[in-house]
């Protein structure tokens, strides 16, 4: 049974206990106690139930049960015990011990669905004052007159816990830095301290290479799609996508972005890219947001080859969507083959309208048969995309920008692509006709076809082909650490929703470890150290992960151990329930984002940051998340 | 008291309306993203939850009848449910950003019968909390005579 079942089952457990014993103890009240009694005993098995799925969570991982065994199952099974010394007198006394029991169910039901984990004593003891402020009140008015020591006791031991939570939960803010269990010391070896801005990569090109400048300014622009339909956007020159970026390894890359008039400000991430930490464009973290009418210079050798792209990290949530961004491929030096159609086409939401490329009507073109094709696909919205490739056996040649080790052939297969990922298609164009296909429609797609033979009609009969694990795909190769290797810091990141305060209001936030960004505590790295991060999704939004200025290696998903070519990612898609472990070598030192690219989660408090020791920074905003 | 529990239960039945209000507006905002039901989910998970803890605890110290109380918190238990329809329905579908099928949607649709059903406790709460005699709580107040 899948996690995310196990989670839906123990809510649903928890409600069913919390209905049951309510009913049951209005039913007492109401003099009905056979009625009542077999509904205890429903809400018995119904309480059972919940003890068993949480057990069952804890197997899956102690992230997913911790509020469960540590308070909210401990909290109802006293209530039961109550019910089960009451019920036999029946009357006043097992009516509240069954009422206490509902609210014991319902109250640890409120605590998974708004706190979550971690949930520690100031949490556990508000949440048995809770039970208990209503258990005394369901006393009082189901007995008017019961002795007045008694309730006053009661009253004064409820207040004490409450309070005592509500005292510990404010005064014991989470640690600022999370040193992953590493040397927790966060001074740099001698003490010196390096601001992001010093962090700069070379400014001239490999021998033999070019420099290749580009100037992008952002506007407020209308753009015409293929079908005719006019959209306001944001554009970089005008266009949307933004200009294609091109480069080959080696060469300086030197990019000037102009704000024309953007009033939030813009900045250029390139996404996926290992860049010197000066040119990461988070604003707050690497640089000031530029402002209409201000520039910014972007410089940094091309040393990976392959799909990237760039797009706006200042108010992302709404400039990408609105159309701040564009593709960015690294050709390698040498190339191994050289395919004349080679594509990149991002696919977008704009405005409603799904664009692949800057077309929203499928894209026709005539190509050669035997003619070695690389369709770049690159996914720059905030939620998954689904491919098809119908008409022609091919191989998923590349991952986020990194080759993959001997791809096997696939045909009559989906391809998810998470947001923000990137993966490159590569086959040799056959006699027949081939179609792209987005998401199992027949809207935006490419349809490919030699000369003479008609384009493709391909569409919906796609959507039900199966998905291809990548976990399992290709074959495996030698990588410089793995599962086995010693790390000197590991981080789990427990993704989830729930109260938090974000932007100073409290919200039913997206959080990380229960808290939203800035209350995130900030990893802490030393330069060098192989690092081992765990995310684990606890809620019930697909969290797509992004890493800035690190490919991690994907060492296993759910305990299953990555078995096919090794995949380095900077953006992996983390569904409900799931679990994944990935590894980096913290090798290019600054202060990075660590976020979730469903850029409306990030905006909303997942997001924090991760810091190289003796790196400071000293940008100062509320938006590197958003 | 019972003053107090009539305007809790009138401010979370309005809660409720502007509730559906939100749903329309997050169905009708384009482009459509996460954000076009932001405000709809700050509602539902805040307003409306901390509202019907309010007005039930109003009428337990209002001195309501015990069936009257009970049925204030219901629209807890449903809201619950409310919660538990989508996650069922993603569930089922495969996840919050897979396709839905026939199946997921029949299940999605019935949030918005499950807030009706909603609306209808809340209404039938407040207008019972109205009719509720007002001294109440100050006759409650006087030594209940011994049997």
């Amino acid at each position: 049974m899948s996690t995310a079942t196990l989670v839906t089952l123990d809510l649903a457990a928890a409600l069913v206990a919390a209905a049951l014993w309510a009913s049951a103890g209005a039913l007492t009240v109401r003099g009905r106690s056979r009625l009542a009694v077999g509904l205890a005993a429903g809400a018995a098995v119904a309480t059972s139930g919940r003890v068993a799925t949480a057990v069952a969570l804890a197997g899956r991982g102690w992230w997913f049960a911790q509020e469960k065994l540590t308070i909210g199952v401990p909290l109802l099974l006293v209530a039961v015990v109550a019910v089960a010394l009451t019920i036999r007198r029946g009357g006043t006394a097992a009516a509240t011990a069954m009422l206490t029991a509902g609210y014991a169910a319902a109250v640890g039901l409120a605590l998974t669905l708004l706190a979550g984990y971690p949930s520690g004593w100031g949490v556990g003891l508000v949440c048995a004052a809770v039970v208990g402020a209503a258990a005394l009140v369901t006393r009082r008015a189901l007995a008017p007159a019961p002795a007045p020591g008694t309730l006053r006791t009661g009253v004064a031991a409820v207040l004490a816990v409450g309070l005592a939570g509500g005292a510990l939960s404010v005064a014991l803010p989470g640690a600022p830095t999370d040193s992953g269990g590493g040397v927790a010391d966060a001074a740099p070896p001698g003490g010196r301290t390096v601001s992001v801005d010093e962090l700069r990569g070379p400014d001239t090109p490999d021998p033999g290479g070019a420099v290749r400048r580009y100037t992008l300014t952002a506007r407020r622009a209308s753009v015409t799609l293929s079908s005719g339909r006019t959209v306001a956007a944001w554009a970089f020159d005008g266009r949307v996508p933004g200009p294609p970026l091109t480069a080959t390894v080696g060469d300086l890359v030197e990019i000037t972005l102009r704000n024309a008039d953007i009033g939030q400000g813009v900045t250029l991430h390139w996404h996926g890219y290992d860049v010197p930490a000066v040119d990461d464009g988070a604003p707050g973290v690497t640089q000031d947001p530029v402002p209409p009418g201000g520039s910014y210079v972007y410089r940094f050798r091309a040393e990976q080859a392959g799909t990237y792209w760039y797009h706006t990290h200042q108010v992302s949530d709404q400039g990408v969507r609105m159309g701040l961004y564009g593709t960015l491929v690294v050709s390698p030096r040498v190339p191994s083959t050289v395919e004349s159609v080679d594509l990149a086409l991002p696919v977008h939401t704009l405005d409603g309208a799904v664009i692949l490329g800057d077309r929203d009507t499928a894209e026709e073109r005539r190509v050669a048969p035997g003619t070695p094709v690389r369709l770049r696909l690159v996914n720059t919205d905030s939620g998954p995309h689904r491919f098809a490739l119908a008409g022609v056996p091919y191989r998923l040649a590349a991952v986020d920008g990194t080759d993959l080790n001997r791809p096997g052939e696939l045909t009559e297969a989906t391809l998810r692509l998470a947001a923000g990922g990137r993966y490159d298609l590569a086959f040799t164009m056959p006699a027949g006709a081939v179609a792209l296909v987005v998401d199992g429609t027949a809207g935006a797609g490419l349809r490919l076809a030699p000369d003479g033979v008609p384009f493709a009609r391909t569409g919906p009969e796609v959507a039900g082909w199966p998905e291809v694990d990548l976990i399992a795909y290709g074959a495996p190769a030698a990588t410089p650490f793995g599962s086995g290797s010693r790390f000197d810091r590991r981080f789990t990141l427990v993704l989830d929703r729930g109260l938090a305060v974000v932007d100073r209001l409290p919200a039913y936030a997206y959080t990380v470890d229960g808290k939203a960004f800035p209350s995130v505590p900030t990893q802490v790295v030393r330069a060098g150290d192989l690092v081992a991060m765990t995310v684990v999704n606890r809620g019930f939004a697909t969290h797509p992960w992004h890493l800035h200025g690190h490919h991690v290696l994907v060492l296993s998903r759910d305990g299953r151990p990555a078995g096919g070519s090794p995949l380095w990612m900077d953006t992996f898609d983390v569904r409900p329930g799931e679990v994944w472990v990935v590894a980096f070598r913290a090798d290019n030192p600054g202060v990075w984002m660590n976020h979730c690219h469903n850029l409306s989660h990030a905006g909303q408090g997942m997001a924090l940051h991760l810091e190289y020791a003796g790196v400071t920074t000293p940008f100062h905003g509320g938006h590197g998340a958003g | 008291m019972r003053r107090v529990y009539v305007v809790v239960q009138a401010l979370l039945v309005a809660a409720l309306v502007v509730q559906f209000y939100l749903a329309a507006v997050g169905a009708f905002d384009r482009p459509h993203t996460d954000d076009s039901f932001a405000l709809h989910s700050e509602n539902g998970m805040l307003v409306i939850p901390a509202l019907i803890v309010l007005a039930t605890l109003a009428a337990a110290l209002a001195r309501a009848p015990g069936r009257l109380i009970a049925l204030t918190i219901a629209p807890l238990g449903l809201l619950v449910v409310q919660v538990l329809i989508i996650v069922l329905g993603n569930a089922v579908a495969g996840g919050d950003q897979d396709p839905t099928g026939p199946a997921a949607l029949a299940i999605l649709g019935l949030h918005a019968v499950n807030g009706m059903l909603m609306i209808g406790a809340a209404a039938t709460v407040l207008r019972r909390a109205r009719s509720l005699p007002a001294k109440t709580d100050r006759v409650d107040r006087a030594p209940t005579p011994v049997a």
